[in-house]
């Protein structure tokens, strides 16, 4: 973790050089991406792809939608993305469908993407950007590389500075009393996956002073029923879609057989942040620490009022 | 009237498989992803049963409700897959024969996705929507697979049946991957539940796994002379009386109904069906008189030794029992085509 | 006993059998002769209803097609060419099969079971080796399991489709010797397709000879085979030929 960080830390160290050292004579620069490769630009993008979701959501939250003439098959935010044109993306990725739309620059995480995806781009004469936030502070770097590229730094930085008022805001007023949440991924009904260390929601829940009932498990996992009822966890968040069918995500959980003495089902501490806001490297990251955050101290508040009423 | 009781299982074998079961039943619910003493184990299942004020503390939420009607779950998908897989290598006389193998799952699989995405269901009967689709698709994959069988390779030889059976699980894939995409916001719990899980079965579900087992695993019993004829070969079976196409078409309505419901329960888990009536095969024989009975204690015994492995190994994660099952079944399945190409 | 009328079978445009009649008393042997292809295996299975066939086939006097698969069962025993069989049942397991007629659930057993079964298994001088496993029994071996099998069904007709096709001249013919003396019992008959006309000649009562799906000759064995007719239907000189494999015959 500390490893990731110094290097993030690093990459935005490097960046401003790099914008710094940028001749002001003619439009040119050079911006290094997340993958440490240097992309020189002759003038800012006119035409963008973006195929990684939270990278759609930066372009669109910096207002450089103008700009973005593809967008990956799962960009799903905010709704405006649904009028742009769809792409295949991940392993199904089309080249040939992106060059259609000839593009300056193609944004992508290499989570998602392969390195042979990012050589066929480039020796189309694409530029490639690669985001592979792990982190907040990856994070605010794809949000400022992004913001460089599409020549919108003052926005960036204005994004990154209100995300940081909100984390800020949060950090010093954490939730006393060692409270302990569980983050439900996949619904019994689909076998329990939970978010471990490294993810965004472990990182949230530590920023907030709470404690992850799975901190020994590393990412995205498949865990126990018992395991769940074993932590007793004071809070739970789900992220589990709900179709306007049959009991909502948070009374499902509640229904569950033997789950009535877990606390946070006694106390109906339980919350459902359904879109991605804290699963993806993008500014809603601070709405999403910030709801969850007011639903914690909101229920701290009438557990505190509940003995003296 | 020695020589009778030689056919069918004897009083002690039953007795032995039966115990060999319980054992395993006793340790799964015993050993788990949270360390509970065994005397608190035994005590509040005891207590459970009889419906005893309970100590505090998560020991019986977890026995009771997480542990417990899990491990009776996979018992229960076990002994169907396996007995399931036993009649199907009887009945088409072919040792590759499966669920699995055949595509059957894969149709189940397809009717359930199909189910989830365009949200069908019946009012009052959660998951019955998705219980009716898995079972009617595994039957119509079973029909679509054997009439194109029959079409090319009158005689239904091992190569013909596994290769329609592999590139109808393949398009039944493709299918779903196709009703995958159409089916936007229900995409992730699909996706989950693709993976097969049975963590998080009801009592419900026990109880409906059971009935399916009695209804259709007796109706598959009933016809363990028939399967011996099929087994020793269908012409065969229609010279001695046996009714072949009633015979027929009776197992596979009572396989693709048992695959079916263990399909919509715990999603497609590999490799059972096909592993288990072989490894029983050895032990008792081609017969299916003893053969059936056995694969139904067979099958429950290893599925529930590979749902602990599942549940135990990485703790407090969890590994997807149908890994735990195929590797296992894979080094299997190529032991047994081995040495069936060998001729036994 | 038999009462054949009009029997014909084809597939689409191909006609494998066409109007071919004839009756069975109790106590013959009817040899069914032809040349390859001439419908003789197609007849064999028309009669119990294993292949889509147009006209009647009566046994005593009721329709074959109304009758249940057990009753039938119960009446005419089959032996077919050659069996693979797919796992490794005992032999007394195959035998056992040949009761399936006689109980109608798998619960019924019945009083019978046991002393038809060793009777057969003694028969066929297969009650040593009941325990053995099929697949490692020989050609011969195999081929009189199943026989035991028909014989456990106390058929009163038993039809053979070139039964010892795949045997060698010694187990051919202790087969047929097995098959004459259970014929000699009362009030039985067997039909069977044989390939090898010497061994027509040397078991049978009575002959049909199928040429192109269609009756030429039916009659005695004498009537049958004469110089003339076989002659003509197989295009070759058949005497001189049987002669050669009946003094074979006599050596083995």
């Amino acid at each position: 973790m500390k490893l990731k960080k110094l290097l993030a830390i690093l990459f935005a160290a490097l960046l401003l050089v790099s914008f710094v050292k940028t001749p002001a004579a003619d439009d040119s620069f050079t911006v290094t991406d997340m993958a440490g490769r240097e992309v020189t630009f002759e003038k800012p993008v006119e035409k963008a792809v973006a195929l990684t979701a939270s990278d759609c959501e930066i372009i669109f939250a910096l207002g450089a939608e103008e700009a973005l003439v593809g967008r990956g098959e799962y960009c799903d935010y905010p709704a405006e993305v649904f009028d742009i044109p769809s792409l295949t993306s991940g392993a199904n990725t089309n080249i040939e469908q992106i060059l259609a739309l000839e593009p300056e620059v193609v944004f992508l995480s290499m989570m998602a993407q392969t390195q042979e995806q990012v050589d066929q781009l480039e020796k189309a004469g694409v530029r490639v950007v690669v985001s592979d936030a792990q982190d907040i502070e990856g994070t605010y770097t794809a949000i400022n590389l992004i913001g460089q590229v599409m020549g919108k730094q003052t926005e960036a930085d204005q994004i990154i500075d209100s995300m940081k008022a909100v984390f800020d805001e949060i950090k010093e007023n954490p939730i006393p009393g060692e409270k302990t949440i569980y983050f439900e991924v996949s619904p019994l009904q689909w076998g329990l996956w939970t978010a471990g260390t490294g993810t965004f929601m472990n990182e949230v829940a530590e920023m907030m002073g709470l404690k992850n009932c799975f901190g020994d498990v590393a990412g995205w996992a498949a865990i126990s029923e018992e395991q769940v009822l074993e932590r007793n966890p004071d809070y739970i968040m789900t992220i589990t879609m709900y179709f306007g069918e049959g009991p909502t995500p948070e009374e499902e959980i509640m229904a569950r057989p033997g789950w009535e003495n877990v606390t946070a089902v006694k106390d109906q501490n339980i919350l459902n942040l359904p879109n991605n806001e804290l699963s993806r490297p993008a500014p809603r990251l601070a709405e999403g620490a910030q709801l969850l955050y007011d639903f914690v101290v909101e229920s701290e508040a009438a557990v505190a009022l509940a003995p003296a009423a | 009237m020695t020589e009778r009781n030689g056919e069918r299982f004897r009083g002690w074998e039953y007795l032995l498989f039966a115990a060999a079961a319980v054992l395993t039943l006793l340790l799964s619910v015993c050993v788990g992803s949270v360390g509970i003493p065994f005397r608190t184990t035994i005590s509040v299942i005891w207590r459970g049963i009889w419906g005893l004020e309970q100590p505090a503390g998560t020991a019986p939420a977890i026995l009771l409700t997480s542990r417990l009607p899990r491990v009776l779950a996979v018992m229960l998908v076990g002994a169907s897959l396996s007995l399931c897989g036993g009649a199907m290598q009887g009945l088409l006389k072919n040792p590759l024969a499966d669920g699995s193998t055949l595509g059957v799952s894969s149709g189940a699989s397809l009717g359930a996705v199909i189910a989830i995405a365009f949200g069908i269901t019946i009012p009052g009967l959660p998951f019955a929507g998705t219980m009716v689709m898995a079972m009617v698709f595994a039957f119509c994959s079973l029909l679509i697979i054997l009439g194109l069988a029959y079409k090319l390779d009158f005689s239904l030889s091992t190569n013909t049946i596994i290769l329609i059976g592999v590139i109808f699980s393949m398009f039944a894939s493709s299918v779903m991957s196709i009703v995958i995409t159409f089916s936007g916001e229900h995409l992730r719990s699909i996706t989950f539940w693709t993976m097969g899980s049975l963590q998080g079965s009801s009592y419900l579900n026990v109880l409906v796994l059971l009935f399916a087992l009695l209804l259709f695993g007796g109706v598959i019993l009933l016809h363990a002379r028939e399967l011996n004829a099929f087994a020793i070969g269908e012409e065969n079976a229609r010279h001695v009386g046996v009714n072949v196409r009633r015979v027929k078409l009776i197992i596979l309505i009572a396989v693709s109904g048992l695959i079916g419901v263990c399909v919509s329960i715990g999603g497609t888990i590999a490799f059972v069906g096909l592993v288990t009536p072989h490894m029983v095969r050895m032990l008792v024989g081609p017969n299916h008189k003893r053969l059936l009975p056995a694969s139904i204690f067979g099958g429950s015994i290893f599925l529930m030794l590979s749902d602990l492995i599942a549940r135990t190994l990485l703790n407090p994660k969890e590994l997807p029992i149908g890994v735990v099952t195929s590797i296992i079944g894979a080094v299997a399945f190529v032991f047994i085509y081995g040495s069936a190409r060998k001729g036994r | 006993m038999l009462t054949v009328r009009n029997l014909s079978v084809s597939y689409g445009d191909l006609t494998i059998l066409k109007d071919v009649s004839f009756d069975l008393t109790p106590g013959e042997w009817l040899m069914i002769v032809g040349p390859n292809g001439a419908g003789k295996s197609t007849l064999i299975n028309a009669i119990v209803g294993g292949a889509p066939a147009r006209g009647s086939v009566r046994f005593e006097g009721r329709e074959i097609r109304s009758m249940k698969p057990q009753q039938v069962a119960r009446s005419i025993g089959v032996l077919a060419q050659s069996h693979a069989v797919g796992y490794s049942f005992s032999v007394e397991e195959v035998v056992r099969l040949g009761r399936y007629a006689y109980a109608p659930t798998i619960f019924s057993g019945h009083r019978g079971e046991e002393e038809a079964i060793r009777k057969a298994l003694e028969e066929t001088g297969l009650y040593e080796q009941r325990h053995q496993n099929v697949l490692t029994l020989s050609g011969g071996e195999l081929q009189r399991t199943f026989l035991a099998q028909t014989f456990c069904q106390d058929p009163r007709l038993l039809m053979l489709d070139e039964p010892t096709n795949h045997l060698d001249l010694v187990y051919q013919k202790q087969v047929f010797e097995l098959i004459q003396a259970w014929r000699r019992r009362e009030d039985r008959a067997v039909i069977s397709v044989v390939h090898d006309l010497s061994m027509a000649r040397a078991y049978g009562t009575r002959a049909l000879l199928l040429d192109h799906g269609q009756v030429v000759v039916d009659g005695t064995m004498e009537e049958v085979f004469s110089d003339e007719i076989l002659n003509r239907v197989y295009g070759m000189d058949v005497r001189a030929w049987m002669g050669r494999m009946l003094a074979q015959w006599k050596e083995a």
